[in-house]
């Protein structure tokens, strides 16, 4: 087994009053697509967000490769090596694909050094390369934000929903890229489509009502409908 | 087509209204009337352009309605003419706030983890004490006064401190400052550690606050010996940086902290406007100056006004004939700085780094930041590039309208209703807002000094002088029932 690249233990996270998360514990290793599954509201986004700085949790700690990030605020979170793909895309409609990527940039020749490799893997942003990222269809913003968070080197890419609302071709297309994604970096995956992240994750986590209350190994998973009734609905 | 013409319909009824207008206007004046009138637009446009812009990126960029803007107009033009007219009064007092800032940045490098939280509060008010002390009887009623007699021509020498007395008194703000740094430091994890090299900024400040101390005689006699247009440019570049700097302090130690809580926000700026106007009349009086224009726009003599642009880049008329009639020079000068704001903004936001995280910014903020970009950085910076390009009309705006501590509240006024015809948050918004506000009261006021002459009646129809003001706020009724978001907003 590789090592443990993220360590989350026991953090609640409040939005606003609302206590959202209550105790959600979790370890990725490095290398290995983790999915984070529960129903909608169980806090997987929170839990993303919570990692990523935009809503630091209350208590309890986050760990990245064994340094504490918790507290500290989402840019510099970044700077460690921690990618954000967030949920509806969120790319910059009025930049152009260019500038969207270029902005993504940690340090000079970020882009350069890793276009080839985001092309190969996304080759429709190649044609819209100057257009306006609000331009671009629903998946290709999708592939759009996806690329954003392979410019600089990451450690951890934090994923969510990335096939929210997309046709079935396109997200093929995305699952190819986030396994190819998978061989140089380790992935944290919030997905709805259960079936996609059986096909996806090597282990999992399940959330509950803001709480962590199962995890195993995918392939376990899988074969276990009791559990998948129980906490992911009609899976 | 139709279509095309069913989504554009603000734009083509407005073009359709400019050019209506258009028709009127050239029926009713004299091209040469019309010119004027024009111009006298595009001026006033220039300088609410100037307010406009940075109100509307920081709206857009944090959602931060600025209701000191117009104050930081007002003092911009203040730094400026005092610059212009009587530099004595900053050369006394600059030294100070350099020491004070070189002092904050200095106590990074004290022992950090030395200072836990609870000694915040011992530590804040030691800070104030000893501040109090090092600028206890400092005169400053002397060195504002002078301006006011004399123009601040003569130097006095009564009117400065001594400048053994006067260093220490900076050293003793440099060092209020240390402890004020700490005070703030105390019991904060995650702070950078500094490096030798962040030594270089607070040495410079300390060295040009010690430095200036015994020179102040001298400085001051040799900026007033510049011509007068050298001196116009170097209080346009003052007043601006002083401008940029008020803004900077301000987002960083008020406006930062409330950005959960944007009511709190709005009262804060809002009562900004008051504190500033009574720490102007505090200092410079509540009476007003009057700047008076370089060389450049105001010579006099048998071959003014000049005929056109190029003779007066010879002969420096205060007025160029535009089509038989005098017009103000320095006015045509406003127009050209407003322009060269517009490009060279426009060419900040498109083509460098930070346009381009200014633009992204506007959009998400959050997703900025998650991008490993520092976004409260560029808030404070954006904060006071606006609060610099407001300074910046108020300084240009001091030969042309005069200073008073009341000169920021019109423009405030002005500015806020050019930015919702423009629509909150664009840029292009508020260059053709503030242009459209502009040309409104130039034709206002000309329709209240000849009122208007419709075919079916004897005598012109005449309009009480608040017509021109009402003017602006019509177009903006009529620009939110079109479109509720401004010309160039973008819906929600």
């Amino acid at each position: 087994m590789n090592e443990v690249l993220l360590e989350v233990d026991t953090i609640h996270t409040f939005i606003g009053q609302f206590h959202i998360l209550e105790g959600v514990s979790l370890k990725v290793r490095a290398g290995s697509i983790t999915a984070l599954l529960g129903r909608n509201g169980a806090g997987k986004t929170t839990t993303l967000r919570s990692i990523m700085g935009l809503n630091p949790p209350r208590s309890g700690s986050i760990r990245l490769g064994g340094e504490a990030i918790n507290g500290r605020p989402a840019y510099e979170i970044a700077y460690l090596g921690v990618g954000y793909v967030p949920e509806h895309r969120a790319i910059f409609r009025d930049l152009t694909v260019e500038e969207n990527l270029r902005l993504a940039e940690r340090k000079r020749g970020d882009l350069a050094r890793r276009s080839d490799f985001i092309m190969s893997l996304f080759p429709d942003l190649k044609r819209f390369y100057r257009h306006p990222g609000g331009k671009l269809s629903g998946g290709q913003q999708q592939m759009l934000a996806i690329a954003r968070a392979l410019v600089p080197d990451n450690r951890l890419l934090l994923i969510d929903e990335p096939s929210e609302g997309l046709a079935p071709i396109i997200v093929e297309q995305i699952v190819a890229a986030l396994r190819q994604m998978a061989t140089e970096t380790t992935i944290l995956l919030v997905e709805q489509n259960f079936a996609l992240a059986a096909q996806l994750a090597d282990e999992y986590y399940i959330l509950d009502d803001g709480r962590s209350v199962q995890h195993g190994r995918m392939a376990d998973l899988t074969r276990d409908h009791a559990t998948i009734d129980k906490y992911l609905g009609a899976g | 087509m139709i279509e095309l013409i069913q989504r554009r319909r603000g734009l083509i009824a407005g073009i359709i209204a400019i050019i209506l207008f258009g028709m009127w206007a050239s029926t009713q004046y004299e091209p040469r009337v019309l010119a004027s009138i024009l111009l006298s637009g595009l001026t006033l446009g220039a300088l609410y352009f100037l307010v406009t812009s940075g109100l509307s990126l920081i709206f857009g960029l944090m959602d931060v309605l600025n209701f000191a803007h117009g104050t930081l107009f007002m003092i911009g033009a203040y730094i400026g003419f005092t610059l212009y007219a009587n530099p004595r009064l900053l050369l006394n007092t600059l030294p100070f706030g350099l020491a004070l800032v070189a002092g904050w940045i200095l106590a990074r490098w004290l022992p950090a983890n030395s200072l836990p939280s609870g000694h915040r509060r011992p530590l804040w008010v030691a800070a104030v004490l000893v501040g109090l002390f090092a600028i206890w009887n400092f005169e400053l009623a002397p060195l504002a006064t002078t301006a006011l007699s004399s123009g601040g021509r003569v130097p006095t020498e009564q009117a400065q401190a001594p400048t053994p007395i006067f260093i220490a008194r900076a050293l003793g703000l440099a060092v209020a400052g240390v402890i004020a740094g700490a005070a703030f430091l105390a019991g904060r994890e995650h702070t950078r550690r500094p490096e030798r090299r962040d030594l270089i900024v607070p040495i410079i400040l300390l060295a040009l606050a010690l430095l200036i101390a015994p020179l102040r005689l001298t400085l001051e006699e040799w900026l007033l010996s510049l011509d007068s247009n050298t001196r116009f440019l170097l209080a346009l570049l003052i007043g601006a940086g002083g401008g940029a700097a008020l803004g900077g302090l301000m987002e960083w130690s008020l406006i930062r902290p409330l950005y959960s809580r944007p009511i709190y926000q709005v009262l804060v700026t809002l009562g900004l406007v008051f504190v500033g106007t009574e720490l102007v009349k505090g200092v410079w009086g509540p009476g007003g100056y009057f700047m008076e224009l370089p060389a450049w726009f105001s010579q006099r003599g048998p071959n003014c006004p000049s005929p056109n642009l190029i003779a007066w880049l010879q002969d420096n008329c205060a007025s160029i004939d535009v089509l038989g009639r005098p017009f103000p020079s320095y006015r045509i000068f406003i127009i050209a700085l407003g322009i060269l704001m517009f490009v060279g903004i426009a060419v900040l936001l498109r083509y460098t780094r930070l346009g381009m995280i200014i633009r992204a910014g506007v959009q998400d903020g959050e997703m900025v930041q998650a991008l490993g970009i520092n976004v409260r950085r560029v808030f404070t910076l954006v904060f006071a590039l606006g609060a610099g390009l407001a300074a910046l009309g108020g300084v240009a705006a001091a030969p042309f309208l005069g200073i008073s501590p009341g000169l920021g509240q019109e423009f405030q006024l002005q500015a806020f209703i050019a930015v919702v015809i423009g629509g909150m948050g664009s840029f292009t918004g508020a260059a053709i807002g503030s242009l459209l506000v502009g040309l409104a009261r130039a034709f206002g006021d000309q329709i209240v000094l000849t009122g208007i002459q419709l075919p079916w009646m004897s005598e012109a129809m005449t309009f009480s002088p608040s017509i021109a003001r009402a003017s602006t706020v019509l177009i903006m009724a009529l620009v939110l029932l079109l479109r509720p978001a401004g010309l160039f907003g973008k819906k929600e």
